[in-house]
Parts: structure tokens; sequence; C-alpha cells
């Protein structure tokens, strides 16, 4: 797919022939510098942006070209958001956010599901709570489970843990890669900290809108490295 | 860069928000000019009329009184012919004219319709004479030459579609006469309505004044180089005493007295619309600086990091507001003058010409405009831009984020409370009084009171009564409604502060709902309490009835009796020697069975025998008079009685309240036959079972006679409704502008409350809230506070019509009613509005796109 903003001379290229496949049941990480463009990819793939030219598919259904209300619905129903920030409602509890997409949809929440989520999240206690009673990790945790509870089909997180400190982001990470392997979830996430990509199952680095490498069963180690070698490559070409 | 500069790209920047509180001062400002405008404008219209129509001296007899438009004998005071010549005579006279002038007629056309005007103008019937031509000129035909010959006004003649050799018939209380239009005149200025027909001064003088050689005023002009005031020294040397002498300046003040009157009760009226509207503006412009100060805090925490001082942050705030108040202002005034011409358009509709060449526009309106909106405006914005001033220089680091649920202080609570609590006891107090006048004193501070104190006290009520009506209103809606509650509730301040302005209008709605449908009650309940009479003939404007109709009504087949009832003026002398100027109700004996009074001593029926009378227990209280004591009753233009009191009515009533009955008989005993009052109403009652066919019976006879209407009981009920109705309409519609202001404020919170929450909105978009549930949530939270205000309001409005009515109660406003579905359907109509002032935020909501919603900072 491409994107690109604006048109003749101010014409800017933010993805530039992203061909990109996520496996179900698996946890990526969509790495690069600022301004690469992960966080464009990642907005076209969960529908809230549109691309210039190409298509996109979630499972069998084609999202490019759906109208804003299919687009929505789709959101809401089959696709999950963790944000860097602000990902709460304030004015309402730690659960009502929780449910709040299968509330706008009209669904019942699973309770079963959702006890097991919030156990997993570990939020039983503070489920009455309104945002601004719970630190900043706990916000996160309830995020991913509200990412969780209404069971999508991929969920994407936009820096989920930029705002953490190192132990609370850990913690959210740790809930991710259980999420994958213990519920069989699919998530995409996008990052610059090689930490957090570790905890992937695969990292799809972008620069310049073009991805220009992929690393299974990443380390942290092996992700800094790389990231310094494209940097040097980057000062030098 | 200056602080003017500062402000002046704030107040640029934010143009919409603005535009919205320069509406809020443009409509208060545009009331109070438009006011004044049309308030000039009409005395200007009314001094170029006296100014063409006085002579430099006027003599009329020293009884007749200008503001007494219909004589009750009919018959207007007269000056003999004689008195022209004499007048003539004096020293400085150039030339002196007499004229026939009355206002006790009715013209009719050939199909007996009314040609007067409907608007409250009078008919005038004067001679033709040199003098008229000063104030009109002939356009068609020939001026009066002879008995069968009238001239009409032009708009008169216009409006009823009259031509030359039409058939008028004048109906004065000397009879009917019949004359066909010889000529039609154009007024050179503008006349105000009244309908003006002129006749050959002796078909004038037999006709309105029953017989030739009497004038009605003598026009008296100087010769040159003599002042008026000399001019009236000399004829007043030549009549000697018993005449009223007037200059031009002096007839002129006295005409505009009269107009004052009503000009008067129209400008404070309108006024007063004008003052609640600036009060709904207060809170529209505090809501909106305060908004904008929020909006704005790292900004200004920020300037204040810089090294701005308290000081600066606060006047580039008030200049924010100054410069609001002059564009609102200007543009009030301008709209001033134009809603003074709709208005004057309005008048003309109903029968009252003003001509914008009339148009009067004095430099006080413009500075008395501007004034109060510059004024009014900078001191809404003072408190919020004080708030602006202590904004620490922390706040620029600090993460804005979402402003904090503003939590309502204790002490505000108290203090409205207290203030709740003082009006409520005030209104408690009001219903206790004893008199009316300490009463509505009472009455006043604790509806400005309890008005204040639901003000402060209202962010506190928001919490309770938005989840009261959450339950009811939102539920049904699901997560949608669930946030449009919290969002309402989220910042109490702002919520109770919008849903005031609303409540302030709806308040006085429902207080004046409550006072008119208790009037109409009342007034019901005490008709059929004391009125027997089947039918009741009377003109709508208090003129008399006049003796051929009352011929007319005699004559009716199936009446078992007819009562008149004159008005005779008198002076009243109890036995102490206390005087009482009032009149004397002089009536048939079978009034006591048209209408039934209550006594509080003696027996009514007796103030009809010879040689006695009954007073009210009011009078008999103040002037210490019983039954049986004998009063001296000096009747105007007659002889002097004594009269035995015979029995006491109850003044707790509102029929006839504090009349003082005697008989027909005892009355023309002592005033000369031609002094003798026509009847100020009728009253009748059929025979038995007769009662449609006798009503039909006296619409017919009533028939040549359009100006007198007759009424059974449940018709006078209903007109007395529709009067009611009538009225309350007006004031409604005047209220209707405070509402469009506190309208307006909520539209501003609202679209305030969607740029504040982009990021919000954002998320819920991109977690799936579709479009249409995001905007039906908006608008929820938009009826939410409307509902919020209305049930404030109408809460606070029905407990001052409560009060009031116990209070009026001691006037005869003796039954409650609240009138359920005006309330109900003004409480649902408030949920309308605020669907209509969400209609805008919700739709700029709606069209948000996520991306940047999510990535605003």
């Amino acid at each position: 797919m491409v994107k690109a903003y604006g048109s003749g001379e101010t014409r800017v290229v933010a993805l530039d022939s992203v061909d990109v496949d996520i496996a179900r049941g698996r946890f990526t990480a969509i790495m690069g510098p600022s301004g690469s463009g992960k966080s464009t990819l990642m907005h076209c793939l969960a529908g809230l942006d549109t691309v210039t030219s190409g298509q996109i598919f979630l499972d069998e259904t084609e999202i490019t070209g759906l109208k804003d209300k299919k687009l929505t619905q789709l959101r809401r129903d089959r696709i999950g958001f963790i944000f860097q920030a602000f990902n709460l409602l304030p004015t309402l509890s730690a659960i009502e956010n929780i449910t709040l997409p299968m509330d706008i949809a009209g669904r019942k929440p699973d309770a079963e599901w959702l006890r097991r989520v919030v156990d997993t999240v570990g939020l039983s206690e503070r489920l009455k709570h309104r945002p601004n009673e719970l630190s900043g990790g706990q916000q996160q945790r309830v995020a991913v489970a509200r990412a969780l509870a209404a069971r999508p089909e991929i969920i994407f997180g936009d820096e989920p843990t930029g705002n953490l400190d190192s132990r609370a982001g850990a913690e959210v990470l740790g809930f991710l890669r259980t999420s994958v392997d213990e519920l069989g979830q699919t998530i995409v996430m996008v990052t610059h900290d090689p930490v957090a990509a570790s905890y992937a199952d695969r990292v799809l680095y972008l620069a310049d809108g073009r991805i220009v490498d992929e690393m299974e069963r990443p380390t942290a180690d092996a992700v800094l490295d790389r990231m310094k070698d494209f940097d040097a490559r980057g000062r030098t070409s | 860069m200056s602080v003017l500069k500062t402000s002046m790209r704030n107040f640029f920047a934010h143009k919409g928000r603005m535009a919205l509180s320069a509406v809020a001062v443009l409509l208060s400002v545009a009331f109070v000019s438009g006011t004044l405008v049309f308030t000039d404008t009409m005395n200007t219209t009314f001094d170029k009329l006296f100014a063409v129509t006085a002579s430099d001296v006027t003599v009329s007899p020293t009884n007749s009184d200008p503001s007494d438009e219909t004589p009750d004998t009919g018959r207007p005071e007269s000056l003999p012919a004689s008195l022209v010549e004499k007048v003539r005579k004096a020293e400085g006279v150039k030339d002196a004219q007499g004229s026939v002038a009355s206002l006790a007629v009715t013209v009719v056309d050939a199909q007996d319709k009314n040609v007067g005007p409907t608007s409250g103008a009078p008919t005038i019937a004067v001679n033709w004479s040199p003098y008229e031509l000063r104030s009109v000129e002939l356009t068609a035909g020939h001026e009066p030459r002879g008995p069968t010959d009238v001239v009409v006004d032009r708009d008169t003649a216009d409006k009823h579609g009259l031509k030359l050799g039409d058939e008028l018939r004048t109906i004065a209380a000397t009879g009917d006469f019949t004359t066909t239009i010889s000529g039609i005149v154009d007024f050179k200025v503008t006349n105000p309505g009244a309908t003006v027909v002129y006749f050959e001064t002796a078909a004038a003088q037999r006709g309105l004044l029953g017989k030739e050689g009497l004038f009605t005023q003598v026009m008296v002009d100087a010769e040159p180089g003599v002042t008026d005031d000399a001019l009236k020294a000399n004829v007043a040397a030549a009549l000697g005493d018993g005449y009223d002498l007037k200059t031009a300046a002096e007839a002129a003040d006295a005409g505009r007295e009269d107009v004052a009157g009503f000009l008067d009760v129209m400008k404070y009226a309108m006024l007063g619309f004008a003052g609640i509207a600036f009060l709904v503006g207060i809170f529209l412009i505090v809501n909106t600086f305060s908004m904008l100060v929020a909006q704005r805090t790292r900004e200004i925490g920020l300037m204040r990091a810089i090294g701005s001082s308290r000081k600066q942050v606060n006047r580039s705030v008030l200049i924010e507001a100054l410069l609001l108040g002059v564009v609102g202002s200007v543009a009030g005034v301008a709209a001033g003058v134009g809603l003074a011409i709709g208005l004057m358009e309005l008048m003309s509709s109903m029968g009252m010409e003003l001509s914008t060449d009339d148009l009067t526009v004095k430099w006080t309106t413009p500075a008395v405009g501007l004034a109060l909106g510059v004024l009014v405006t900078v001191l809404a914005a003072y408190v919020p831009a004080r708030r602006a001033g202590k904004v620490s220089p922390m706040a620029a680091l600090r993460d804005a984020g979402t402003p904090a649920d503003g939590k309502a202080g204790r002490v505000r609570g108290a203090i409205g409370l207290l203030l709740t609590a003082a009006g409520a006891a005030a209104l408690w107090t009001a219903t206790r009084a004893a008199e009316a006048g300490p009463g509505s004193l009472w009455l006043g501070l604790g509806i400005v009171l309890s008005l204040l104190g639901f003000v402060v006290v209202g962010p506190l009520l928001a919490g309770g009564v938005v989840r009261a009506l959450g339950v009811v209103v939102l539920r049904v809606f699901g997560p949608v409604g669930r946030m449009a509650e919290r969002n309402a509730l989220r910042n109490p301040r702002r919520t109770g502060a919008t849903g005031a302005a609303l409540m302030i209008g709806l308040a006085l709605v429902a207080c004046l709902s409550v006072v008119g449908s208790s009037m109409v009650a009342s007034a019901t309940e005490e008709l059929d309490r004391s009125v027997g009479a089947d039918f009741i003939v009377q003109n709508a404007t208090g003129q008399p009835v006049v003796p051929q109709a009352q011929a007319a009504v005699e004559k009716v087949p199936g009446l078992d009796h007819v009562t008149e009832y004159k008005w005779v003026d008198a002076t009243i002398t109890d036995p102490k020697g206390g005087t009482f100027e009032h009149g004397l109700a002089a009536t048939d004996p079978t009034y006591p069975q048209d209408l039934r009074r209550e006594t509080v001593a003696g027996r009514l029926t007796d103030a009809w025998g010879p040689g006695a009378m009954s007073v009210g227990s009011d009078y008999a209280t103040e002037h210490g008079v019983k039954v049986g004591d004998t009063l001296t009753v000096a009747f105007a233009h007659g002889e002097t009685v004594r009269l035995k009191v015979v029995a006491i009515t109850s003044d707790e009533s509102n029929v006839d309240k504090g009349a003082m009955y005697t008989a027909l008989s005892t009355a023309s005993e002592a005033l000369p036959a031609d002094r003798m009052p026509q009847s100020a109403l009728l009253l009748a009652s059929a025979r038995d079972g007769q009662d449609a066919q006798a009503y039909q019976a006296l619409k017919d006879a009533l028939a040549p006679y359009p100006q007198y209407k007759v009424s059974n009981q449940a018709d006078y009920k209903e007109d007395l409704k529709d009067q009611v109705g009538q009225l309350l309409n007006i004031v409604y519609g005047l209220l209707a502008l405070a509402i469009v202001v506190a309208v307006l404020g909520v539209v501003n919170t609202l679209a305030l409350s969607v740029v504040e929450r982009t990021r919000e909105i954002g998320l819920m978009r991109a977690i799936g809230l579709s479009r249409r549930q995001l905007r039906r949530m908006i608008r929820l939270e938009s009826v939410v506070i409307a509902l919020f205000g209305a049930l404030l309001g109408l809460g606070l409005g029905m407990g001052w019509g409560t009060a009031a009515q116990k209070l009026l109660a001691l006037e005869g406003l003796g039954v409650l009613e609240i009138p359920w579905p005006t309330i109900l359907t003004v409480f649902v109509g408030s949920a309308f509005v605020g669907l209509f002032a969400a209609l805008v935020p919700a739709f700029r909501a709606g069209r948000m796109n996520v991306l940047n919603a999510i990535a605003s900072e």
C-alpha cells in the first residue's frame, strides 16, 4: 500500500509500497525511527486512516474503501486499541471503560471471559475506580483489559508503554505476551523501545516509509544492535 | 507584544465563541435602544401633531377634563357661541374661532360596521373650520357644506374601503344621524391612528352637542408680536373666571401627558424585558470567559512564566471583554433602530399609524446602549479575569489534560442555601401579609433572594438533578446516555451556570402563567358565585351605553328585566367630617338579583329605598361608618343630599369592589336631567326558559350599535380567559428573548465542551463509537442541561407564582390554579430547546477527524 500526503512538489510519501502480512495469534512489533511511518502504518492497518493506493484485508474483509459507518463497526467489533496515553474516559470507572466497546455495540460482555481478563491484568480490586485514581501503569492495564475484553481479532498498540517507567512497562508488556500465549490473541505494537520489541514474536523495521528488515524471535540486544546498524547506515548514506 | 495586541489576537482567535456572546450583548442592547428609539419616535409624532393642531390659546369650559375622553353624560361640556365674540374683542386677538369636538361618538358604515380604530385610539368628531387645514389637506371631494355632509380621514377611508358618496352613521349620546361622505382629507403630519370625521359646524353642534349655538372650545390666535402668555392674560381678563385657558405650549404638554402614561407603561415593560435579557446575557458572558480562561490555562501560565504580571493577564482578559462589549453594543444599537422600525410596523398593522419619517434617534440612545452594553460585559468578565490573573506560572509546565472535576465549594453551597432559605422565608412572609403594600415588598425580596440562591446553589443541585433526570430520561439510551450524564456532571459549575440562564426565563414564564391562570380561575369562580344576570352589555373600552342603544335593549322580547348601572360622581362626607371623592353606583332595584354582593352588615336591597345607600367595607372601616349613619352626598353638577347607610358590602371581592349603591331614582332627584350620566353597562336576565332566544334577540337588537358587546355568562368567561391569555402571550413573546439568549449559552457551553474533549471524542471514535452515537451523546448532554434549567426554573417560578397568588388573595385572587398543561409543555419544550442548541456542536463533533482528534495535544 501507499500513503502520500499532498501532491506535486509538496507530495510527501509516508508509506512507500509497503506490503505486510500480520500472522494470526502472534505478537508483531513495528520499529523504526521517528518519522519512519510506523504510526501511519498502524493507523492504516487499524482502519483509522485511509491509504492512497493499495488494499488492506482483515481476515477476509477488505477495509480499504469501507465507509465510515462500516469502518466504525469494524473497529468496534473486531479491533482493539491501546494508545500511548489518554486511553480512558475520565468520567467512566475502570470496569465501565473496559466494557465500553461492547456497551457501545449493545452487546453483553461474556462474564466468564471478562473475569479472566480482569484477573489476568490484576485489576479486580480497582474496578470501581476512576482513571484519575489509578497509577499510569494501572491505567494502561485497564486499556489492555479493554482491548482484550471484547475478544477482537486483532489488537493495535501505539507505544503502549511509552509513558511508563520500566517496571510498569514490563508488567504491561508481560500481559500482552501472556494474552498471545494463553489467549491466542493477535497483537501489533508500534514502538521504538528495543526492550519492548523483544517481547514480540517478530519485529518489522520501518525506515522512510519502507519495510527494510525483519527479525524473528528477537532479543533486546539483537534489536538494539540492528537499530545501531540502521542508524550507522543512515548516517553514512 | 503589548497587552492590547495579545487581547486583540485572542479575541479574533476565538471569533466563534465571541460571536455568541456578542449576540447576547447585541440582543440586550437592541432591546434597550429599540425601546428608546420607539418611544422617542412616538413622542416626536405626537409633538408634531400637537404643534400643528394647537392654536395660540385655547379656551375650554373649566369642568371639562381632557383626559376623560368620554364624559359620562355622553355630551362634552360646552361654551355659548356668544363667547367667541367676547374673545375676539380682547386685546391682541387676531382671530378666534369656536370649535366643536367630541370623542363620545361611534361612527359606523352602511353595514353597521364600526369604522373607528381598533388600537384604542379614539374616534374624533369635529366641525370643519379653517383651523383644521393646519393639520390636513382636502384631497378628494369638497368640505362639508350641509347637514348631510361628512369628511373623513384618508387612513380610515382606506382601511374600511370608504369612498365619496358612502353613508356614515354617527352614534352620539344625543342620537344617531346619517351623513354622506363629501370629501376625504390627508394628514400633513402623522396621525397616530385616530379616526377623524368632520361635519359642517351647525350639523356638528346639533349632532354632537344637542343644539346649535354651542362650542366645546374657542381657538384664539394672537396678533403679530403678542406672545401666547400675554394673549392668555388678555383673554382671561376679558372673559373673567370660569374658563380654562391654555397656551399652545400648555396644550401640547397636557396632550403629551395623556400619551405619556401609555408610553411609559410600554417603555418600562420593554426595558424590564431588556433587563432580563441582560441578566441572562451576563451568565453567557461569565461562562464564555470562564471557559476561555480555562482553555488557555497553559498559555496564561506561560505568559506568567515569561514575566507577565497578574495585572497584565487580568487586564488582557478585560480588554477582550471590552472589545466584545463594544462590538456587541454597536451592533445592538443598530439592531435597536431596526427593532424600533419593526415595532412601528407592528403597531401600524394593529391600527396605530407611525411613520418612519418621524424616526427619532437621540444622541442619548447610542450613548445609553453602548455604556450599558460595555459596562455589563466588562463587569461580567471581571470574575473570570481575576481567575486568569491567579493562574500560576507552574500551570504552563503541568500537563493540562482535561480540566479536573470542578468541585463546587462548600462555602458556595452554604451561601446559596442561606440565600434560598432567606428567599423562601420572605416569600412565606409575603403569603402571610395582611396588606398588599408591604406584602409585595416581601414578595419582591423573596423573588430576588431565591433567584440568587438558586443561581449560587445551582452547581450543587446539578449533581442530584442531573442524576435524577438521568434515571428518567437518559438510561433508555444505554451507555451513550450514561456518558452524556457523566459529561453534564463533569463540570457542575458550568452546567449550573448554563442551566441558570435558562432558569431565569422559565421561572418568569412559570410564575406569570400561575398568576394568569389563577386570575382566570378566581374570576370565573367569583363570576359563578356572584353574577346572577344572564347577559351583560358593555363597551370594550368603557364607553357608556347611549340611550338609543339602551332603548333597543329594553325592547328585546323575552327579557325579564334590564338593569341600568350608572356611575354618578359625588363627594361624600361622613358624620365626622371626612370627605371622600368617589362615585355612587346608581342602579335599578333589580341589581342585587343580577349581582349577588355579600354584605357584612344590613340588607343590601334596602339601599334602593328612598334616601338610602350602601357603602363598601373598606370605606366603612376607614371612615368609621356604621349601618344607620347618615352621609352627606354632594353630587357633581347636582344637589347635595343626605343619605342613610343601610348596608355594608364586603370588599373581599373582585366584582364591583368598593361600590356604593343607591337607587336610580335617588340620583335622578338630585341631578338635572341633562346631567344624568349614561349607563356604564347594562345587565339583563331572560325569562325562564328563553335564554337562547333572548340572547339572539339581544345580539340582533344591538347590531346597529357595534361598539357594544353582549355576552352571556359562558361567553363572558371565555372572553376573560382570552384576554388574560393574550396578555400572557405577549409577555411570553418577550420572555422568548431571554430564552434565545439562554439557548446561545447552551450552544456556547457545548461547543466548548466538544473542543475540550477532542481527544476523548477521538478515543471513543477509535474504539467504535459511531458518528450517530457521538452526536446523540452530545444532544443528550444538551437536553439534560436544558431540562436541569427548566426543572429549576419551573419549580422556582411556581413557588413565586403561588406566593404571588397567596398575596393577591387580598385583592380577590382567591383561587390558586397551577396550569399543569402549560408547565409540562414548557418542560418538554425545553428538551427540544436542548436538542436545537446541540445541533451545531453535535454536527461539528461528528465531523471531527478521528486521527486528528487522537493526535491533538
